[in-house]
């Protein structure tokens, strides 16, 4: 009976782990050491991705106070578009720069004293504002742990951190609003499966008021500029702090929001 | 499990590193490990000697108590939930169980080691006031012709109905005795009965404290190690330990310190995962405990790697059999074991005589 159970599960190949220790350890998860490819990394079976991505999702709506849910969601569900982008970001030069160097975007990083003295309506100034405003901080975004390439997994905690500047290249704030107005113009952008799920249900805990104006401006306005706008990963944006955001705004297409949403 | 169980090597070389061996059955190890286990033992186990497993993981002994202190502290916020959900309600099951073969009566001691959160402590009040009330109606219906005089006395006496019994939960984790506490004055205050009020009396020669929860005498909590208990000697009637002895590091010293603890005739008595037998049962467990708990540790208490300690450790704790030789070895008598769920867990038992 065991030995039944034994055959009809090993072609599947769902319990095991890639990439990590061989096949004599069907059933256990590679202990820490052995197979990672990035110093975060929790290598997971198929069966645990599958799993994983209903237990976030489901999480991620019942409390959307849960980020991190959203990110598991982004990289177990990602695969197939973060190897698309990343081929898209390899073509660009700008993008395949970024690739090469790999920057992040993090309050160590950052030389917070030069941004501030960049003038006024630059990039980094808005930024700043947007994180002031908004009471955030780019160091909130939690590391990758489920991605099983260590490229593509420098890919989505590139996506991570560029949201913010998303944020702030479209004008919008972080209430739930505007979340779902970014997620629209990044589900368009990026095809990542979270991005678009985040799109389509996101609304469910808006007002009616909130759905209409959503349905009615916010959405054709983020859809089309997402449609238009060259990929946002691809700008190397520690190089272009100086540039002024209404210049950034002109070279991506990007129009003014149709109507304001307050923070 | 395949690993080889039976092997009997376990039982005399340095335990941690053959832990170590049985459990990480990954190549890149093993090819590191030429010959037999027992050659290899020979050629290295004094450098062996002072590391430890934490899960699969080979620790040195002094980084393993600082990792399981951090495990805890993460989880003890969701740690009743994730139970309920891990184990799908039925470690409650288990732990009623431990406490009917411990079949308590007013009057006992009782000391639960690494009791953080109460379940056991808890349960044992219930039980011995269940257990009162049980005697109260009995003698209410045997009593029915009583003079005025009696049931004045009767008002008079308020007889504690615990007639002395008391709890001493003993954690070395803050943070999960925290969590007790809380639980303690919340149901005190829900069911009107005095865990009453808490107050906190710090021992300040040692670095520990004692909060006492309830009218002076019931339920105490207490800060301190397993290996090295806070306690005299000869103090307490029933020790137990319910799914913390896998985690202390050396488990001998713990059972040491149980028989030191204990009053002569006092009950030692363990609830913990153990192997399973049934070989259909204990794939299909095994499955669930890599493939589900992790996921979710990480879904409802964001922290992934603790539960992959958790289902590690299990995998490290000696079987049933050869958890009673240790106990034998400590000192205990008349040892048994009952194991349940198909293995799952097992309850062990033991007397100082």
């Amino acid at each position: 009976m065991v030995t039944l159970l034994r055959g009809t599960l090993r072609p599947l190949r769902l319990f095991q782990v890639f990439p990590g220790p061989a096949a004599d350890v069907p059933l256990r998860a590679a202990s820490q050491g052995t197979g990672l490819l990035y110093p975060e990394h929790i290598p997971t079976s198929l069966l645990q991705k599958v799993l994983l991505t209903a237990g976030s999702a489901g999480m991620a709506l019942y409390n959307p106070y849960r980020h991190d849910m959203v990110a598991v969601l982004g990289e177990t569900t990602g695969c197939r578009a973060l190897r698309v982008l990343r081929d898209q970001m390899k073509r660009d030069s700008e993008g395949a720069q970024i690739l090469q160097e790999r920057p992040r975007i993090s309050l160590s990083t950052l030389d917070l004293d030069k941004l501030r003295s960049l003038p006024e309506g630059s990039l980094a100034r808005e930024y700043l504002r947007f994180l002031d405003v908004n009471r955030v901080s780019p160091d909130t975004r939690a590391p990758t742990r489920f991605v099983d390439d260590e490229e593509l997994a420098y890919v989505i905690q590139r996506y991570r951190e560029v949201h913010d500047m998303l944020h702030t290249l479209l004008g919008m704030p972080t209430n739930i609003l505007g979340e779902i107005v970014v997620k629209w113009f990044e589900a368009v952008q990026t095809g990542l499966p979270m991005c678009i799920l985040g799109a389509l249900f996101g609304p469910i805990r808006l007002s009616a008021q909130h759905l209409q104006v959503l349905v009615s401006e916010l959405v054709p306005w983020a859809v089309q500029n997402g449609r238009r706008a060259p990929c946002v990963l691809n700008l190397y944006y520690e190089r272009r702090w100086e540039q002024p955001l209404k210049a950034l705004r002109e070279e991506l297409g990007i129009t003014d929001p149709p109507t304001h949403i307050k923070a | 499990m395949a690993a080889p169980r039976s092997c009997a090597l376990w039982g005399s070389c340095g335990r941690g590193w053959s832990r170590v061996m049985r459990g990480c059955r990954l190549p890149g190890l093993r090819s590191s490990w030429p010959g037999s286990p027992l050659g290899a033992r020979l050629l290295s186990q004094e450098k062996r000697a002072t590391e430890t497993h934490f899960g699969f993981e080979t620790v040195s002994e002094e980084e393993k108590g600082g990792k399981v202190y951090q495990v805890f502290e993460s989880v003890a916020k969701k740690y009743d939930v994730m139970n309920d959900m891990m184990s799908l309600g039925i470690h409650r099951l288990w732990k009623d169980l431990l406490l009917w073969r411990m079949h308590p009566f007013p009057g006992t001691q009782l000391l639960d080691v690494a009791g953080g959160t109460g379940d056991i402590a808890f349960r044992f009040l219930n039980y011995i006031q269940a257990q009162h009330r049980r005697k109260q109606k009995r003698q209410l219906r045997t009593q029915q012709n009583l003079s005025w005089e009696e049931i004045a006395q009767k008002y008079q006496n308020e007889e504690d109905s615990l007639n002395g019994s008391h709890v001493v939960v003993c954690d070395i984790n803050k943070e999960m005795l925290k969590i007790g506490r809380k639980k303690a004055c919340a149901q005190g205050y829900k069911t009107g009965k005095s865990y009453g009020k808490c107050t906190e009396e710090k021992l300040t020669a040692r670095k520990e404290w004692k909060i006492i929860c309830g009218g002076g005498s019931r339920l105490a909590w207490v800060l301190g190690d397993a290996e090295e208990l806070p306690f005299d000697d000869d103090k307490f009637d029933v020790y137990t330990i319910a799914f913390g002895i896998r985690n202390v590091t050396h488990i001998d010293r713990a059972l040491q310190e149980a028989h030191r603890v204990l009053k002569p005739g006092g009950r030692f008595l363990c609830l913990e995962f153990s192997q399973v037998t049934n070989p259909l049962v204990s794939r299909l467990y095994d499955l669930y405990s890599f493939q589900v708990i992790p996921v979710m540790g990480e879904v409802i208490a964001k922290d992934w790697k603790s539960y992959q300690y958790l289902v590690e450790s299990i995998r490290q704790f000696p079987a049933q059999e050869e958890f009673k030789e240790m106990i034998e070895d400590a000192g205990f008598q008349k040892v048994t074991y009952e194991s349940l769920t198909s293995g799952i867990v097992a309850i062990h038992s033991g007397f100082k005589l």
